[in-house]
């Protein structure tokens, strides 16, 4: 990983950037987002820079960013903005900002935050990557602009414990979603999940941080599981932000592992960023956007913002590969994932398979949205029975025959 | 003899989100290609709430409407309807989803067998306008390159017609009218009204006048004048936008903050209004911008929000006090600054109004 840019392409990038902070004065934060504070943290710290983390998100974060917003923008903003204001009043003066223009409203988000907290009074330089058409050069760029490292080796280390430990966070987390249904010891899976992020965090060493999987893989295996039991599986489906903060999906994969559901996620941060920063000659398996177009076809021929078309994509693979139901969330007002509830009510029916759309927004109780996952739960569990006996019939039919 | 052909050719538009910037243009392409086109009913109460059965309860209402619009199209009998799935209008200027995935929505939200033309608009992919009537004329089973040339070009040449004419001051639905039957009438002057506003809403919004609840008429007969994004070009839009220093982002933008941008720059309003569509993404982020601009330069906003079940009686108390109380802010003004000798300036409302009320009565 080389970190050499071009004095042309630094002068065109400075320009859009402030430079009344000085790199040395500088205290970095960004968003909350599940976890992805760990990896990012690695790799500020690597850099040299002086890192804040806000608090993760929380009934104080929402209410403070719905505070502050306008109504009818949409929940990820809301938290963001929280995200920030906690950040500065803890002195943080730049801050970062993960941006997809051309997906969806994200793209608008920068600019308004940055008036509010003008407007409030803060001071502070906004870094924007654009995670668009930016790839690795323009992240390299940004990275820069705001710790002054060049050296070169302290980027490959950054970006390799960064990637390292992203990785190990999803396989951590996928080992919990096939664990926590399972375990014979309530509350095992999860203790293991928790041991292993802070083991994740405290990892400084690359050679150390590239044998995190494998160690992660081997401890979960020895968690006690019973092998045979009936665990349906369910496919966690919607908006990014959505899927990923366990705050504002009210933690729906703990409530569905401990009712005896598999929880498995399409979209993983690690896989995202992979998509985003490798020069695509590199990729040479299909990756999971494509995945979604071929299998969405039927339904959609269009990608339209957002993940839209993964929604429908997976879906429909979920459908044709057995899985047992699918549970679609999304934040109220969702552009994109409002188009994805019209269509999956037609793949629900034309490919059998049960769907559950929660939308989610500040005043989701988490006592109705309970009852509703609970009624879904017992749906799938009972198709899934059914469907098993009637295989059982069918195969003794043959035998009788 | 193709054009013999196409002639039993029919095609249903919606009168419905892109009907109301661009019917003009389809209508003079698809009459030069030889197709006949059905039009569905206008907006009503009616239709809106068929259209709202078929799609979840969050979607917005232009997209109910425009479902709608499709079922009585097909209701009428028309199998091929033309749902136009229009993504980026400039490089990475997109649209809303809920636009860009319109034939989404409609391929799967009605159970009925009909064929749908669905051409794509997607210029930061590369596929312009001619790309676009390409595909259309494709899908209808033309593909006489000549003749969808000329098609194109007839199709622009209508629409300027119907720029021109809706830019002198003729109703946007007199206007698309007199476009369709070849007519070329221009407003010669208009008298000048006391108030002037800019409203800035979607074209589909605005125009239809079920959605809108008429607000140009009501405006007009509460003797305000109102500007609309038909009464400037696109440039002027976008270097407005760029003067106040914001980008454009949505591809429906000009019509909303480049409109209002321009008016709040270069034109003396007395105030804003803002239209839009219970639950529309883009309306919410667009508004809150030309918000924090009026307030900077003290120019009064008024924002109405409509949905299906908004009642007529409020809608009009809301407007009216809006309107009134611009009235009083003008007049405080006038009065503040040097008021000249030989000027009467009324000072209540009724001073102004009555001499009109008696002519009409009469
Ligand atoms: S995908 Fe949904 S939640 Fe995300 S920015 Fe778009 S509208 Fe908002
Ligand atoms: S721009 Fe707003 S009103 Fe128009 S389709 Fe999108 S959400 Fe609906």
């Amino acid at each position: 990983m080389k970190a050499k840019i071009s004095e042309r392409q630094l002068n065109k990038y400075s320009k859009n950037m402030d430079n009344t902070i000085s790199a040395k004065d500088r205290i970095i934060a960004w968003p909350r987002m599940g976890r992805i504070d760990i990896p990012l943290k690695a790799l500020m710290l690597s850099l040299g820079a002086k890192i804040v983390i806000p608090p993760a998100n929380s009934n104080e974060a929402l209410e403070l960013g719905v505070k502050n917003s306008i109504e009818g923008i949409c929940l990820p903003y809301k938290l963001n903005l929280a995200n920030y204001i906690m950040a500065l009043e803890q002195g943080a003066n730049t801050l970062m900002m993960f941006q997809a223009p051309g997906s969806c409203r994200l793209g608008n988000y920068t600019k308004m935050a940055q008036k509010t907290l003008k407007k409030m009074g803060y001071e502070f330089d906004m870094v924007i990557f654009d995670m668009y058409q930016s790839k690795m050069k323009q992240t390299l760029q940004a990275f820069w602009h705001v710790t002054r490292c060049i050296n070169p080796f302290k980027y490959y280390k950054g970006f390799s414990l960064g990637f390292n430990k992203f990785f190990a966070i999803d396989e951590a987390q996928k080992l919990l979603f096939y664990t926590r249904p399972r375990e014979i010891h309530k509350g095992d899976a999860e203790k293991c999940y928790n041991k292993w992020l802070n083991i994740i965090d405290n990892t400084n060493s690359i050679s150390g941080a590239k044998a995190l999987v494998k160690r992660i893989r081997k401890d979960f295996a020895n968690i006690q599981i019973n092998k045979n039991k009936y665990v349906p599986v369910v496919y966690l489906l919607g908006e990014f932000f959505v899927l990923l903060d366990p705050y504002v999906n009210q933690d729906i994969e703990k409530t569905l592992g401990e009712s005896g559901i598999e929880v498995q996620r399409q979209i993983w941060f690690s896989e995202w960023l992979e998509g985003v920063l490798k020069p695509s000659f590199l990729n040479k398996k299909e990756s999971h956007r494509q995945k979604c177009v071929r299998n969405a076809r039927k339904y959609m021929k269009r990608a339209i913002g957002g993940e839209s078309i993964e929604t429908i994509g997976d879906a429909v693979y979920a459908a044709k590969n057995g899985v047992d139901g699918v549970i679609h969330i999304l934040p109220f007002s969702c552009m994109p994932e409002i188009v994805s509830q019209n269509i999956l009510n037609k793949v629900s029916k034309e490919e059998d398979i049960p769907i559950l759309t929660l939308v989610l927004d500040e005043q989701t109780g988490k006592t109705g949205y309970i009852t509703r996952i609970e009624a879904f739960v017992e749906l799938v569990k009972r198709k899934k029975i059914m469907r098993n006996s009637e295989m059982k019939k069918k195969k003794e039919d043959l035998v009788n025959v | 003899m193709v054009r013999q052909e196409n002639l039993k050719k029919i095609i249903g538009i919606p009168r419905a989100i892109s009907y109301y910037n661009n019917y003009t243009f389809y209508y003079g392409f698809f009459k030069s290609l030889g197709i006949e086109i059905v039009l569905s009913d206008k907006t009503t109460t009616k239709l809106i709430n068929e259209g709202s059965k078929y799609v979840v309860s969050d979607t917005c209402l232009p997209v109910k409407v425009f479902v709608g619009h499709v079922i009585n199209l097909l209701n009428k009998g028309c199998n091929t309807v033309f749902v136009p799935s229009i993504q980026s209008t400039g490089y990475k200027i997109n649209n809303c989803s809920k636009i860009r995935g319109l034939p989404e929505i409609i391929r799967n939200v009605i159970n009925r067998p009909f064929k749908m033309i669905e051409p794509t608009l997607d210029k930061t992919e590369g596929f312009g306008i001619k790309e676009f009537c390409f595909e259309t004329a494709h899908q209808l089973g033309i593909r006489d390159k000549k003749l969808i040339n000329s098609a194109i070009s007839s199709g622009r040449e209508m629409y300027n017609r119907f720029l021109e004419m809706a830019k002198s001051g003729i109703p946007h639905g007199e206007a698309v009218e007199n476009a369709v039957k070849g007519n070329y009438v221009l407003k010669k002057m208009s008298l000048v009204k006391p108030l002037s506003v800019v409203i800035m809403a979607h074209g589909y919004n605005l125009f239809d006048e079920r959605i809108s609840m008429n607000i140009l008429n009501k405006l007009n007969k509460m003797n305000v004048k109102a500007y609309t994004c038909l009464d400037i070009t696109r440039t002027d839009a976008i270097n407005s936008i760029h003067e106040l220093d914001e980008i454009q982002y949505w591809a429906n933008e000009l019509d909303l903050t480049g409109t209002a941008a321009y008016f709040m720059l270069n034109k003396k309003i007395d105030g804003i209004i803002a239209l839009s569509a219970f639950g529309c993404g883009p309306d919410s982020l667009m508004v809150d911008e030309i918000q924090y601009h009026a307030n900077e330069r003290k120019i009064p906003m008024l924002h109405l929000n409509i949905d299906e079940h908004t009642g007529e009686a409020g809608f009009v108390t809301r407007l009216e006090a809006f309107t009134d109380m611009l009235e009083r802010k003008k007049r405080k003004q006038l009065l503040q600054c040097n008021k000249p000798k030989n000027i009467e300036i009324a000072i209540n409302k009724k001073q102004i109004q009555e001499p009109k009320v008696l002519t009409k009565v009469k």
